[in-house]
């Protein structure tokens, strides 16, 4: 157990850290009175302070040493409120530290000219404290009361563009699945996000009060500290319910499979809160969360928390693969990207689980950690790429786009560079590493679990790569869309292009005066290239991975032996042998610690790569065949549809909780709320009333009345007194 | 002697020079026309700011005297007092920042601040007095100033009427304040309360009553005790001595009316736990069932009387009465469960800002729409955003709803009821009758949240808010938030101001009691 050593002054650190949004969050009204740059000048600044401040506490992983600092906070209940910085959690938080600054930046440029600028800037901020919160607290109740923060941002953002406008719905008008529609309004989406995260949280709200039942305490040290509650748990078998019910929660987070539809929808939001909120960092909570309890299952004594990983991993591959096969056939920029987060977030969810199932629990920890860390900047450049070509062309359709890699040059390399890195790009690309440590923890797990999983990686490694060169393929390659010709033309007749694009300009000024005017006002040049407000941050991101991804294997020996030294320091997991459980022990024996690469997971790699992309190119970039050709068989056209179609998932899931609830409601409102409750609640109604009055009689305003009872009173309590 | 350097004596020195100079500044500048509200309300902040900052000081120094102490001496310099005269200056803080704007326009500016700042003395000293003649010398001192207040619009005839009751009602329960100290004397034949309360613990001592000499003595103690619970129970607005309130509360200007129901109720109750709990802790137990039965009944009437009021300060009259009912839960079970005590001033602290918020909140409105009808609220979500919006909290956090600071001291009052179970059969019942007044009470406080949100009126154009009062309204805010969310500070001042073990008190006691 290594305790905090010589770090007090930093504590305050690891507080301020999420303090600091927070603080920011309740001054940006004020700060908004000054003016728009003002407020957005203090937002940034406030984003950058609570980064810097999550890099002073970079010396902990070095040192591989934690800081742990509580407070009380419910003395009755004997709650302490804290915050635990350890290697795992300082670079997540550094992660999210400065992915949140950068979108922040580009923020600035994206949401420019927008009328609730002071919301936006609210809830962004709002999300970065509560996000903190998760990742440096060291007890479930406030991971909770941070969860519930991010979802209640998530919602928020989502439904920002509350006026409903088409431009900023999802889907195409129009598709209707099994009597449900497949398009949704932001407000709709927000609501959707909302509720179906809730569903998620429910369980992890059970699954904490089941172990506080039991344990009396919410603090990660102090659960692992004394074990009794485990084997209390253990006994009534409630130890595997309770953590599967706490995973719950991160499968709501991270719209793990059955909860992944809202996440398609939250593309509604502004393209920032894509990226930086169901991409970058809040869909990542969930991983977050399991590799916090991961360990601590896993390090307590003697129990066979299988059954738990097991679901874990099967869940992860299952969302994954699901995905995966969605994203091949969307036609949404935003919402390809959205597929593929859940997908990515699949892999780490596998990773993390065949951790717990096989003998060398930190390789699979290890790969799932890193997957998080560079899919977080990947797939965070990624989406400010897509927000970069949504601004200009005005379309969420990749059919709208189509042969911009001229006009639109940085935008095309970066969001190229961490294409490919999405893909798994041999060699050069952090997100190739990371899909190979998690291919090589799979097939070195020495399960069963492990190598039909790995199988299952496998085809979504090539499905990703393929989407990817689809993606790019259609938005910067080929011949322009009519779409954009229009632009291009109607760039030449402004006041064509007024009428064209928003038929009701007064309106269009008043809710969103956004980047169609600024395209009016300065309209003299094509479809062109963003800002560096906003094409920067991406670029930073995209180069990031690709220098990780040159060092791409000493970076992820360097995490591996972070986080090997941080499992043994924390949990005795790994090296060190636990004396108090026998069965590890002999696990651990059996096989020894595999370093260096696994060939057969590299060959893999690189072969996905290669047939994915391969096929990618050929259909989309050189373009030797029409994709349409599937049309012709109709087996292929039945697969696309049963895609397109999302599986019917999202239909059976509205038809289960919505459609028809919403009759069964009708019936209760016919006869129970008509019937029974409107007949008690006027006799409570009454009864409280005729109460009320006689307390108001009683108040006779006559002052020898008051006198009386007064000295009634006296006489009544000296009766009571004596007897 | 008590040491001149002691909390008591500088705070009497300081607000009592400042309160006398007032009118003497006043006397000396007095040109035509001008009106010198601001300047004496910004005097009057800055002295009881600086009083605050004496007392927190001295409290997060440790240089006073543990919890509840007596001595020789007519005050003692301890915890307990400085707990509530922290309490009790926040709220004459808020009262007099807001006169700023309340009492604009007012022609005798001076003698209004100046009586605030002599009645705070009064308040102040009930908390720290340890003899029974300070102790009715301290609460004359805070009530004569707050019936020339209770009538400061003097053309009001609503509020003359108001003044008139509260006087009327002050002047009998003085009397029979004296009368309860003449009984106490009688018994022991000593006015301080430490002395007096371990004589009469030594009277009602098993081994003792066998005395026939003593024999007469143990009634007439009785006696004085019923007399000392209606005695401070006016003031606390207890029922059945509740009466003036209401019309007291609803007629005095609405700023005295927040320094009535926050200020001197806080301060019948500091003298209540000085006296008649302790009492209860020394002569036996078996009374403490007549403060639970009037907490029931205070909280009951109170809910029920403020459901159905049409005046916005007179339903807040009637839920402070209700509130008292919760307070004295803790009182009742002091002697059954160690947190009690912890619950009943951990409420009292919470209820000073909740309750001046609100009526500070319920001045706002009446300076800018001029009415105190609740019908007049419709809309004003719209109207007046930052008054609404600390109307709305402060009435949530009455109500007791997480995660504000007014859900923290019912869970602990409450939580103690509980735990008082194993000692006492109707412990339990205290929690479940505040329960189900908790709900009860949320009828009237949502009615006035949806009327000011939910309900459409035809003009909802924002009204100017008066600033002085917004500030004051966004410190209880931040207050009620901030303790709500980390309320662990605030509680664990309450536990240290309060004795926890009978021995803290007076040694003497000790033994008593484990008999």
């Amino acid at each position: 157990m290594v305790e905090s050593i010589g770090f007090e002054g930093i504590a305050i650190n690891a507080w301020l850290v999420w303090i600091v949004p927070f603080i920011g969050a309740a001054l940006i009204p004020a700060l908004a009175k000054k003016s728009i740059r003002f407020s957005n000048m203090s937002a940034v600044g406030f984003a950058i302070i609570s980064a810097l401040l999550a890099a002073t506490l970079i010396p902990i992983v070095v040192s591989g040493s934690e800081i742990h600092s509580q407070i009380p906070w419910i003395p009755t209940l004997n709650i302490k409120a804290g915050i635990l910085a350890d290697p795992l959690s300082v670079i997540m938080t550094n992660l999210v530290a400065w992915i949140c600054s950068l979108i922040i930046i580009y923020s600035v440029g994206y949401m420019h000219g927008d009328r609730d600028l002071t919301r936006y800037w609210f809830f962004m901020l709002f999300f970065i404290g509560s996000m903190q919160l998760i990742v440096l607290s060291d007890n479930l109740l406030m991971v909770f009361f941070g969860w519930e923060g991010v979802g209640f941002a998530s919602y928020a953002l989502i439904g920002f563009w509350y006026a409903d406008r088409k431009k900023d719905y999802v889907g195409r008008e129009g598709h209707i699945v099994r009597g449900i529609a497949m398009w949704a309004s932001p407000t709709h989406a927000g609501i959707k996000a909302f509720l179906m995260t809730r569903a998620g949280d429910v369980m992890m709200l059970s699954g904490m009060f089941l172990i506080f039942m039991h344990a009396g305490t919410f603090g990660f040290k102090e659960l692992l500290a004394d074990q009794t509650w485990a084997h209390n748990m253990m006994e009534q078998n409630l130890l595997v319910p309770a953590a599967i019910l706490l995973f719950g929660g991160a499968i709501g987070k991270s719209a793990q499979f059955p909860l992944n539809e809202w996440l398609l929808e939250a593309m509604t939001g502004p393209t920032p809160v894509s990226a930086l909120i169901h991409a970058a960092t809040m869909v990542k909570a969930g991983v977050f969360l399991v590799a916090r309890i991961g360990p601590l299952f896993f390090a307590l004594a003697a129990f066979d928390a299988a059954a738990f990983f097991e679901v874990v991993a099967w869940i992860g591959a299952i969302t994954a693969f699901l995905l995966a096969t969605q994203a091949i056939v969307n036609p949404e920029i935003k919402k390809v990207l959205a597929y593929s987060t859940g997908s990515q977030i699949g892999y780490m969810m596998m990773a993390l689980g065949i951790a717990g199932l096989s003998t060398q629990f930190v390789d699979g920890y290890t790969a799932g950690f890193f997957h998080l860390m560079s899919h977080a900047m990947f797939k965070a450049s990624l989406f400010m790429a897509a927000g970069a070509i949504l601004h200009v062309v005005g379309s969420r359709f990749m059919t709208d786009m189509g042969g911009l890699r001229k006009n639109m040059n940085k935008t095309f390399i970066f969001m190229l560079l961490s294409g490919l890195s999405l893909a798994g790009a041999p060699l050069i690309t952090s997100g190739f590493w990371s899909k190979d440590a998690i291919f090589a923890a799979l097939l070195e797990s020495g399960t069963s679990t492990g190598i039909s999983l790995f199988f299952i990686a496998f085809i979504v490694a090539i499905m990703t790569a393929f989407y990817t060169f689809r993606m790019v393929g259609m938005v910067f390659f080929g011949t322009k869309s009519k779409h954009i010709q229009t632009i291009e033309q109607n760039s030449f007749n402004k006041s064509q292009y007024v009428s064209s694009i928003s038929s009701d300009p007064t309106d269009e000024q008043r809710l969103k005066p956004d980047h169609e005017n600024s395209l009016k006002h300065d309209s003299k040049h094509q479809i062109h290239e963003v800002k560096a407000v906003m094409w920067v941050p991406f670029a930073i991101l995209a180069v990031s991975t690709v220098l990780i991804g040159l060092v791409g294997f000493i970076f992820e020996e360097e995490i591996h032996s972070i986080m090997a030294s941080y499992l043994s320091s924390s949990f005795g997991i790994g090296e060190t042998i636990s004396t108090h459980n026998s069965a590890t022990n002999i696990k651990q024996n059996a096989s020894p610690t595999t370093e260096g690469l696994n060939p057969i997971a590299l060959l893999s790699s690189f072969v996905a790569f290669g047939i994915g992309s391969g096929l990618g190119i050929f259909f989309y970039i050189i373009r030797k065949k029409d994709p349409e050709i599937i049309s012709k068989y109709p087996v292929l056209k039945q697969t696309w549809l049963f895609l397109y179609n999302r599986w019917y998932l999202n239909s059976f899931l509205y038809w289960g909780f919505v459609k028809i609830p919403l009759r069964l409601y009708k019936l209760i409102w016919l006869y129970f709320e008509n019937i029974i409750a409107q007949g008690i609640n006027p006799a409570l109604q009454y009864s409280m009333s005729f109460m009320s009055k006689w307390v108001k009689y009683t108040q006779t305003g006559v002052t020898q009345t008051y006198l009386f009872v007064f000295a009634a009173g006296i006489i009544v309590v000296l009766i009571m007194l004596y007897l | 002697m008590i040491d001149i350097s002691s909390t008591p004596i500088i705070i009497i020195i300081l607000l009592g020079s400042v309160g006398l100079a007032i009118p003497i500044i006043d006397a000396y500048k007095k040109e035509k026309g001008k009106n010198k509200n601001k300047l004496f309300s910004a005097i009057t902040f800055g002295t009881l700011m600086l009083a605050l900052l004496i007392v927190i000081s001295r409290v997060i120094g440790g240089e006073l005297l543990p919890a509840m102490s007596f001595g020789k001496d007519v005050l003692a310099d301890d915890m307990f007092g400085s707990f509530f005269a922290v309490s009790l200056l926040i709220v004459s803080i808020m009262v007099s920042a807001s006169s700023w704007n309340y009492m604009k326009g007012i022609s005798n500016s001076a003698s209004y601040y100046s009586l605030i700042l002599l009645s705070t003395i009064g308040m102040i000293l009930i908390a720290y007095s340890t003899d029974f003649v300070m102790l009715f010398i301290a609460w004359e001192l805070m009530s004569i100033p707050t019936y020339a207040l209770a009538a400061f619009s003097k053309k009001d005839p609503i509020s003359n009427e108001a003044a008139i009751k509260y006087f009327m009602f002050g002047a009998f329960s003085s009397s029979i304040l004296v009368l309860a100290i003449g009984f106490v004397y009688a018994v022991t034949g000593t006015t301080n309360i430490g002395d007096s309360i371990t004589i009469l613990a030594e009277l009602s001592a098993p081994n003792q009553t066998a005395d026939h000499n003593l024999g007469g003595v143990i009634p007439i103690s009785y006696l004085a005790i019923g007399l000392f619970i209606a005695g401070f129970g006016f003031k606390m607005g207890l029922v059945p001595f509740h009466m003036w309130l209401p019309d007291a509360y609803e007629g005095a200007p609405t700023t005295i009316g927040a320094l009535l129901a926050a200020g001197t109720k806080k301060a019948g109750f500091a003298a209540a736990i000085r006296v008649i709990v302790l009492g209860m802790f020394a002569i036996g137990l078996d009374w403490s069932i007549v403060l639970a039965i009037l907490a029931v009944i205070t909280m009951t009437v109170g809910n029920f009387g403020a459901l159905i009021q049409k005046s916005v300060p007179r339903m807040m009259a009637y839920s402070s009465v209700a509130q008292a009912g919760y307070m004295m839960i803790g009182l009742a079970l002091a002697p059954y469960a160690s947190s009690a005590l912890d619950g009943s001033l951990f409420h009292i602290l919470n209820h000073a800002v909740m309750k001046s918020a609100s009526f500070l909140a319920i001045a706002a409105v009446a300076i800018a729409l001029a009415s105190y009808s609740l019908e007049k609220y419709t809309g004003l979500g719209r109207k007046m955003p930052i008054t609404a919006i600390a109307l709305s909290i402060s009435l949530l956090a009455l109500a007791g709803v997480p995660p504000l600071n007014g859900f923290w001291s019912k869970l602990v009052l409450f939580q103690s009821a509980i735990d008082s179970g194993t000692v006492i059969s109707w412990g339990p019942y205290l929690a479940i009758a505040g329960l189900l007044n908790s709900a009860l009470s949320l009828g009237y406080y949502l009615w006035i949240i949806k009327k000011m949100y939910l309900d459409e009126s035809g003009d909802m154009s924002r009204v100017k808010e008066p600033k002085a009062i917004i500030c004051v309204l966004v410190f209880a805010i931040i207050f009620m938030v901030g303790f709500g969310i980390w309320h662990a500070p605030l509680l664990e001042f309450a536990s240290i101001s309060v004795p926890s073990h009978i021995d803290q008190i007076a040694p003497s006691f000790g033994n008593i009691t484990n008999n």
